[in-house]
């Protein structure tokens, strides 16, 4: 009896497949769709229009192994729905569960907001790029963000209020349209009562109950005299946001290389191939979502 | 427990038939293998090809058929105002469809044509959304039970709403099928609506453009391309005028 | 490189072998166009009959026996509160028969993005690894600009490579398997009589190239162009309806979107492949579109195929088969726009 002349080749026995992406064991082949298989812990009302999810991976194994860096994604899978991508908003140093600030913008957004507790979802990740912050230790930080950029900041907020004194001054500037719209409020006095960390919040429009600073978020800049040798800064918000934040920043004379923004585009893989976020050889699921200044004006489509 | 704690709705439905074949309305009872679970999922106050039952507690009203006479008028309004979403299912509701041809004709003459010495009161067909407000279109002839579905689950569970932001020849390409031009036929494929998956010019007929525009189409290239490929201006016009949904463009 | 030398009755028994327990995917002619031209098409066959290697051209190429139109990703299956996630990966091996130089290196260009790198595919790498691949050169099409873009000549990506020395295939053999299969027939060593009558061959097909397109300089040229009256002036014809992608042997870009059936027992996320030719390709949650214009687009796909693909893998996405420019409605052909560019032609 010849053998078949042409035999089954299983992928499968490549490598560890069943096991969820895994970017702390470096395998060679990785089953790209699993999911950790994960619980809503926890939902918090942030604002009409934005809640915030604790996120913990059941398996015990599975969540000790998960870490990610400040400004990195994770793909979130609402099964039935379809999968989003969302920038971590927790801190690096948390272990338990990782939290996740959602706007209510289209499907998949709208059926978390309708989930409640012990909900049943997947994550996928973490995905793409992080804030340098290593390089920035025992250098002055902006950490400046605009509306729904306050998600995002929030990690590399943490890590450097926790560690304070790998860092020279820290700023902390956050503005929105109105105060009705401001993210994790109850959060800024926790950050202010830190030695040493200067937060201020503007608005656009103010309200009855507001006593803040009236006006663009570029105007907080006025009031914060930097180092431009020694200072890093991280950007989060809408796009056109960059554009003047960025040019005040360099006019101050911060190098645009040392100025990071995070960008968002429509993501179907989170993995650079299905290549909905690509920008010419740039794709901003795995070349990004952070990238240095100098990066995004050579993009031209970016902002 | 459901899924993500979610509470299932089920939307109250119900089905009127206007002028037309009816064959939208039939559409909806195929599709056997999840007619059970279609019918578990909506509560149906009103249909007459599968239920006796009648009422009027409606939520969201599926209107199959154009508008041609003023009694029809009066009574889309009237369902207007109890359903809280209404439908426009199928190339009749959504442009006027095939019965729209009539517009061209004397409406006497055309009367007399149809029901010689016995005619009927008729006006010129309307689509659903000239008389009333419409929340939603499912255009096709017939409407695509899997559309019907998924408006459904959208209804039931929040899911997406079908779109399609492409022309017919993605859904062609995507089967394999040899270009209806190749052939030496005329086919609206490059400038209708997608949705239906192709299935004419697989069976070996050019589009007939039954799901009307598609986002943001390419007239202008595809009236120099249809020249170029000898079809004269006339047979490219009696085309989009077929099934009422490239107005716009006539 | 191994070389053979295999005689038309072999070639027919190797293939015939291989039918004995697995599909075969090659050129079938399915029809004739309105012009008379054959209308070939890689599909399934059942006998050695079926086959047509003397095809000119299939209007689809063989890319989707790689990269299906729509696969599932993963399916879900829904229980009371709780779901569970399954994945499969197509295992059964077949063989592809028939696939000419650009082809072949249409899949080395695709190896380069789903099989290496950080995040290979495991769909992708079930189905390459499970296809056994066999090519065969012919004298190219009028229209075709593969050697402008170096694709003319394969030299990896197959298990067997033919050259039709008339009474003979002259075979390259890349694969132990091909090795394996090729000493079942009949099948004799080379001899310099051989080699002569393939160089002879070989140098037809070369010299059969009509098509040039000048590529040097073109990466620059497409970052100083980028505001060029060219891109409106073919953006303008654009139908926007994405058959180039489809036909195209190597355009993988894809979307993914999930289904769930009517009692919402079972789910799966499925993925489709997209073009970026289609109005809503940028387009992001929210209803913002980075590319809301047909020359926008147009232009991203061209920055793709010979800027960003190039910065990444050192060589151009395109093989230059033309199929895009020979499927489109509207006469876009990548030679003609190429060309415009350099001449600055509005």
């Amino acid at each position: 009896m010849c053998p078949l002349p042409l035999r089954s080749y299983d992928v499968r026995l490549e490598s560890e497949m069943n096991q969820p992406l895994d970017f702390n064991r470096l395998l060679r082949l990785k089953p790209v769709a699993k999911v950790f298989k994960s619980e809503i812990t926890g939902v918090i009302r942030l604002t009409e229009m934005e809640k915030l999810f604790h996120i913990r991976i059941i398996d015990d194994a599975e969540r000790e192994r998960f870490s990610f860096l400040p400004g990195q994604f994770v793909m979130l899978e609402v099964p039935g729905y379809g999968e989003v991508p969302i920038s971590i908003s927790s801190s690096p140093s948390n272990k338990g569960y990782i939290e996740l600030c959602i706007r209510k913008a289209g499907t998949v957004t709208n059926a978390l907001h309708r989930a409640h507790r012990g909900a049943k979802v997947g994550i996928r990740g973490p995905f793409g790029t992080n804030f340098p912050l290593e390089r920035m230790e025992g250098q002055s930080i902006l950490l400046i963000a605009g509306g729904l950029g306050l998600a995002p900041l929030r990690a590399p907020i943490f890590h450097v209020t926790e560690n304070r004194s790998d860092f020279r001054d820290v700023h902390i500037l956050y503005g929105t349209k109105d105060p009705d719209q401001l993210l994790f409020d109850y959060q800024y006095e926790e950050w202010r009562r830190i030695d040493d960390v200067n937060i201020q919040v503007i608005v656009e429009q103010a309200n009855d109950s507001w006593k803040g600073p009236v006006g663009l978020i570029t105007k907080l800049l006025d009031n914060v005299t930097i180092d431009p040798n020694g200072t890093y800064a991280i950007v989060c918000g809408p796009p056109v946001m960059f554009k003047f934040v960025c040019g005040q920043l360099s006019q101050m004379g911060i190098p645009m290389d040392r100025m990071f923004v995070s960008l968002e585009r429509r993501m179907h893989c989170g993995m650079g191939k299905c290549c909905r976020c690509n920008v010419g050889d740039t794709y901003t699921c795995t070349d990004g979502p952070v990238f240095d200044y100098w990066s995004v004006i050579n993009l031209k489509e970016a902002i | 427990m459901k899924h993500l704690n979610i509470e299932q709705k089920r939307p109250r439905i119900a089905v009127f038939d206007f002028t037309g074949c009816e064959g939208c309305e039939l559409q909806l009872a195929n599709k056997e293998e999840t007619l059970g679970a279609f019918l578990d999922a909506i509560e149906v106050i009103n249909y007459r090809e599968v239920s006796s039952e009648k009422g009027d507690n409606y939520d969201v009203a599926l209107i199959d058929g154009a508008i041609t006479r003023p009694d029809e008028i009066e009574r889309l309004k009237a369902i207007r105002e109890k359903a809280k979403v209404l439908v426009a299912m199928g190339s009749c509701a959504c442009f006027g469809g095939v019965t729209k041809l009539k517009n061209a004709y004397n409406l006497d003459e055309a009367n007399r044509e149809v029901y010689g010495d016995c005619p009927k009161e008729t006006i010129p067909t309307m689509a659903v959304g000239d008389v009333v407000t419409v929340d939603l279109k499912l255009p096709g002839c017939p409407v695509s039970k899997d559309e019907v579905e998924r408006v459904v689950q959208h209804l039931v569970w929040d899911l997406p709403l079908p779109t399609y932001a492409y022309p017919v020849c993605l859904q062609c390409k995507q089967r394999y099928t040899v270009c209806r031009f190749d052939m030496g036929e005329l086919c609206l494929g490059p400038i209708t609506r997608a949705g239906c998956n192709a299935p004419c010019p697989a069976g070996g007929l050019g589009c007939w453009g039954c799901r009307g525009p598609a986002e943001n189409p390419n007239y202008e290239e595809f009236f120099a391309l249809a020249k170029e490929k000898g079809f004269s201006e006339q047979e490219v016009k009696d085309r989009l005028a077929f099934f009422g949904g490239f107005e716009d463009v006539l | 490189m191994l070389f053979k030398i295999l005689s038309k009755d072999g070639f027919r028994s190797l293939v015939e072998i291989i039918l004995q327990s697995n599909e075969i995917i090659a050129p079938k002619k399915i029809g004739t166009k309105a012009d008379g031209d054959p209308i070939h098409q890689f599909l399934p066959v059942t006998s050695f009959e079926e086959m047509d290697l003397d095809y000119r051209t299939t209007e689809y190429s063989a890319k989707t026996y790689f990269l299906p139109y729509r696969e599932n990703l993963c399916t879900f299956d829904f229980e009371a509160d709780d779901w569970e996630q399954k994945i499969a990966y197509r295992m059964q091996p077949r063989a592809i028969i028939g696939l000419r130089a650009f082809d072949i290196n249409a899949l080395t260009k695709l190896d380069k993005v789903f099989s290496k790198g950080r995040f290979p595919s495991p769909y992708y790498i079930s189905r390459r690894k499970n296809t056994f691949i066999v090519g065969i050169d012919r004298e190219p099409l009028e229209d075709e600009f593969c050697q402008s873009i170096g694709a003319d000549i394969v030299t990896h990506g197959f298990d067997l490579f033919m050259t039709d020395l008339g009474d003979r295939y002259f075979v390259a053999v890349d694969s132990d398997r091909g090795f394996n299969l090729l000493n079942r027939v009949d099948v004799r060593e080379v001899t310099d009589e051989d080699t002569q009558a393939y160089k002879e061959v070989r140098k037809r097909i070369q010299n059969g190239f009509k098509t040039k397109i000048n590529l040097s300089n073109l990466p620059n040229l497409l970052d100083l162009e980028f505001t060029s009256e060219v891109w409106k002036k073919w953006g303008d014809k654009c139908l926007s309806c994405g058959s180039c992608a489809m036909v195209c042997p190597t355009c993988y870009c894809y979307g993914v979107s999930e289904e769930v059936s009517m009692d919402f027992k079972e789910g799966a996320r499925v993925k489709q492949l997209y073009s970026c030719n289609l109005l809503d390709f940028a387009r992001v949650a929210g209803g913002h579109n980075f590319r809301p214009d047909q020359e926008t687009r147009l232009k991203y796909r061209y920055y793709h195929q010979h800027r960003g693909f190039l910065e990444d893998y050192d060589e151009p996405k395109c093989v230059g088969c033309n199929r895009c420019g020979r499927v489109c409605l509207a006469g876009i052909s990548p030679a003609a726009v190429i060309r415009d560019l350099y001449e600055e032609n509005v």
